[in-house]
């Protein structure tokens, strides 16, 4: 009993102020993904790897606009979507407090514009990637960006046009 | 080629040549999945004589058994029967056999190992396999108002999205009981349970207030993980859905399932995401012990105690925070390593933490021992007799309570384990709640002393791999000392990057069944401090209905009641209802 009372003596006060105060949370700690939705060119890289299906993406019923949407009540806080983002446009913040009155204020989205084949008009990628892709491959220069024209198609037209080419090469070699 | 005899054995092959030589020509195939484990084919209508022979002559125990519908693959239905090995020539010897889809029927292996009964139901349950003479046959995962003839993991049974409308509205399981009195009445606690706030349903068989024996229906917050894991998610992704099994050791399922792939496929984890694995399992067992130790307090009728272990706990959680950023140790596996390196500061801080702990633990359970009401409640309580572990196969603080030192971080040595200085599984031979709490205690004690062995030890490295082959259809064994007991995981990945079969048995699959013998002989006052000295992991009551089963009368008790009464032991909420 009297360690019992030497105990509750030297232990003092546990409570803390929370929530009356804030409540610091250490570096690293894996709290709400924040989107940045300016950096982001919509690869769906997060979406693919996220887990649990909290990243979604989805393309309206016109074919225009590719919907980035994010359920914070589907997440579970992994991180895997700052992980594989190549342009840093997700980060998990330090923010716990994610309880809401409604539950579609669990959601966040954003649209992005869709680019259309430049021949068969079918939509392939969202036009910040493509436009993405034209600057990375422009500043790379030389070789690899001798087919830049070529990324204004879909991936099948790409594919016929490298059908095609082989097909001619193939010829021209047997007539040789 | 060199003729020269190879002069060392592999792990498992005196076992494998044990049972050449005792049934000749039975052994059709003797494969390694990986250094420590060998999977034998057999046929179907030896598994109980090669079994028995394993388990009860070679110094086996028994984890589980796996079904496997192995239909598109082979033709068959395939069980793995899971042993591990733990007396000469330690290892796991998986024996393996081939099940006919037409007529669905294998020979029990219950009636010669006990330990086999809640796989075999399982078996049927998820596949509508047949254990012929199986003395259980009721349901055991699957609802009483499921369908009649849906199995869900059978390869062509059903989506993992269907929800098929209840076939019935009554639940008629019926419970089981083994006791002589003939005079008993029946008191069922549950659907929920008081200990932990989860669903289980217990029926306890008592005379007056003693409890003659206990029966229980669980299962009730069965989430279809496997099938998810089967259907919907990537093989990479599962290690995320594993964390999730549990509340409280999820990270040891996590690191159970990643190691199962590993081993089948051959990566090697870089070793310093082989230690850090063995920190974060460590920080999650002081947590863990910690809300045992605290509930102990709580059922005692000490709640000061629990408040002051729930204090203490805090900083195991702060720590928690500070090693993987989540307050649980979610999210940092990944097959092939880990997602998150230990910094220097970091360690130092995490070895200040294990000082603070260790002297402020060691002042509480100071002064839990010499509390008068923790002996006179906890000695020759929940007695588990060692002969009824032998044949159950219990795991964790439940069995090394009575006396059998059996944990798989020094009997199948795993990741940062392997260079462990001077440690040992830690055993009482009490066989009761006090034996189980001293054991929760050392061990809480020596999880400090490896966290400051491993963060030494750990050398300089990569965290993780990613090169490796993919190879369809290879399955093997991943497992982990999880807080409770062994977590025994079994993974064969299929042809499209998918689990084609995960099977995760947690440690509290293995100690259910041993709970109805812990029981018999307590009063019903004692009923919630032995449960909770199992740690089951599952949730708990908010009330509990009394049946007079000869009046036909029935009494409900809140939650508060039972655990009010456990705690004072005076004043029965059953005095003046006709008991």
């Amino acid at each position: 009993m009297f360690k019992l009372f030497k105990e509750i003596g030297k232990t003092g006060d546990a409570t803390i102020g929370y929530p009356f105060q804030p409540l610091e949370m250490p570096d690293g700690f894996r709290g709400k993904p924040e989107h940045n939705e300016k950096l982001c060119i919509a690869c769906a890289a997060c979406a693919i790897a996220c887990p649990a299906n909290a990243i979604t993406m989805e393309l309206d019923a016109e074919q225009n606009y590719l919907t980035w949407d994010i359920s914070y009540g589907r997440c579970i806080f992994c991180g895997r979507c700052q992980e594989v983002c190549p342009l840093f446009a997700i980060t998990l913040t330090k923010d716990f407090e994610l309880a809401v009155l409604n539950k579609d204020d669990l959601r966040e989205s954003c649209s992005y514009e869709v680019a259309h084949c430049a021949r068969c008009g079918k939509p392939y990628a969202v036009a910040k990637e493509v436009d993405y892709a034209r600057r990375v491959l422009s500043k790379a220069g030389g070789p690899a960006a001798a087919d830049i024209d070529k990324i204004d198609l879909c991936l099948d037209c790409r594919r016929f046009d490298d059908a095609e080419a082989f097909q001619k090469q193939a010829r021209t070699r047997g007539e040789a | 080629m060199s003729t020269k005899k190879q002069t060392t054995l592999r792990v498992g092959e005196t076992h494998v040549q044990a049972v050449r030589d005792t049934f000749p020509g039975v052994v059709l195939d003797a494969t390694w999945q990986a250094e420590d484990q060998v999977t034998i084919t057999i046929p179907v209508d030896m598994l109980p004589d090669v079994v028995e022979f394993l388990y009860y002559g070679r110094g086996g125990w028994l984890p589980n058994m796996v079904a496997n519908d192995e239909r598109p693959l082979r033709g068959c239905y395939v069980l793995y029967y899971l042993l591990s090995m733990e007396e000469s020539d330690p290892g796991f010897v998986v024996v393996r056999a081939e099940v006919d889809p037409n007529t669905m029927e294998y020979p029990s292996v219950t009636p010669r190992v006990p330990a086999c009964v809640w796989s075999e139901r399982e078996a049927f349950d998820m596949f509508g396999l047949r254990a012929v003479g199986l003395p259980d046959e009721r349901r055991l995962v699957l609802p009483d108002d499921w369908l009649e003839d849906l199995y869900p993991l059978r390869k062509d049974s059903m989506d993992y999205r269907r929800r098929p409308a209840p076939v019935t509205d009554v639940e008629d399981y019926t419970f089981l009981y083994e006791g002589n009195a003939e005079e008993t009445t029946q008191v069922p606690m549950g659907p929920l349970h008081i200990t932990s706030d989860e669903p289980g349903h217990f029926r306890l068989f008592v005379e007056g207030e003693d409890i003659i024996d206990a029966d229980y229906r669980l299962f009730y917050v069965h989430r279809g993980m496997e099938k998810v894991a089967e259907s919907r998610l990537s093989y990479d992704a599962v290690t995320f859905l594993a964390d999730r099994i549990c509340g409280i050791c999820g990270n040891a399922h996590s690191v159970a399932y990643a190691e199962a792939v590993e081993n089948a496929q051959g990566i090697e984890v870089p070793l310093r995401g082989q230690y850090i694995r063995s920190i974060l399992l460590e920080v999650e067992r002081l947590h863990s012990h910690l809300l045992n130790l605290g509930l102990v307090c709580h059922y005692c009728g000490f709640d000061t105690g629990f408040q002051h272990f729930f204090r203490v706990r805090e900083k195991t959680m702060d720590l928690a925070v500070l090693l993987t950023g989540a307050r649980k140790t979610y999210g940092l596996n990944l097959i092939g390593g880990v997602r998150r390196d230990i910094l220097d500061e970091q360690k130092l801080a995490t070895i200040k933490y294990v000082r603070e702990l260790r002297n402020e633990v060691e002042a509480l359970v100071d002064m839990l021992v010499s509390t008068a009401n923790f002996e006179s409640r906890t000695a020759g309580i929940g007695r588990l007799d060692p002969a009824v572990a032998r044949d159950y196969s219990p795991v964790g603080p439940a069995v090394r309570g009575s006396g059998i030192a059996r944990d798989v971080r020094f009997d199948h040595p795993f990741d940062g384990y392997k260079f462990l200085v001077g440690m040992s599984a830690r055993s009482h031979d009490g066989c009761d709640v006090q034996s189980r709490t001293l054991v929760r205690v050392e061990e809480f004690m020596d999880s400090l002393d490896m966290i400051e062995q491993l963060l030494d030890g750990a050398p300089e490295g990569p965290i993780q791999t990613e090169n490796w082959q993919y190879t369809p259809h290879k399955y093997a064994l991943g497992y982990t000392e999880a807080p409770r007991g062994e977590d025994m995981h079994w993974a064969m990945v299929g042809d499209n990057q998918k689990c084609y079969r995960w099977r995760a048995k947690a440690a509290t699959y293995s100690n259910w069944p041993i709970l109805r013998y812990m029981l018999r002989g307590n009063t019903v006052a004692d009923a919630a401090i032995i449960v909770g000295s199992m740690d089951p992991c599952y949730s708990c009551t908010d009330r509990v209905t009394v049946v007079d089963v000869n009046k036909k009368s029935s009494t409900v008790l809140t939650k508060d009641q039972l655990e009010g009464y456990c705690r004072r032991r005076t004043h029965s909420p059953l005095a003046g209802k006709g008991w």
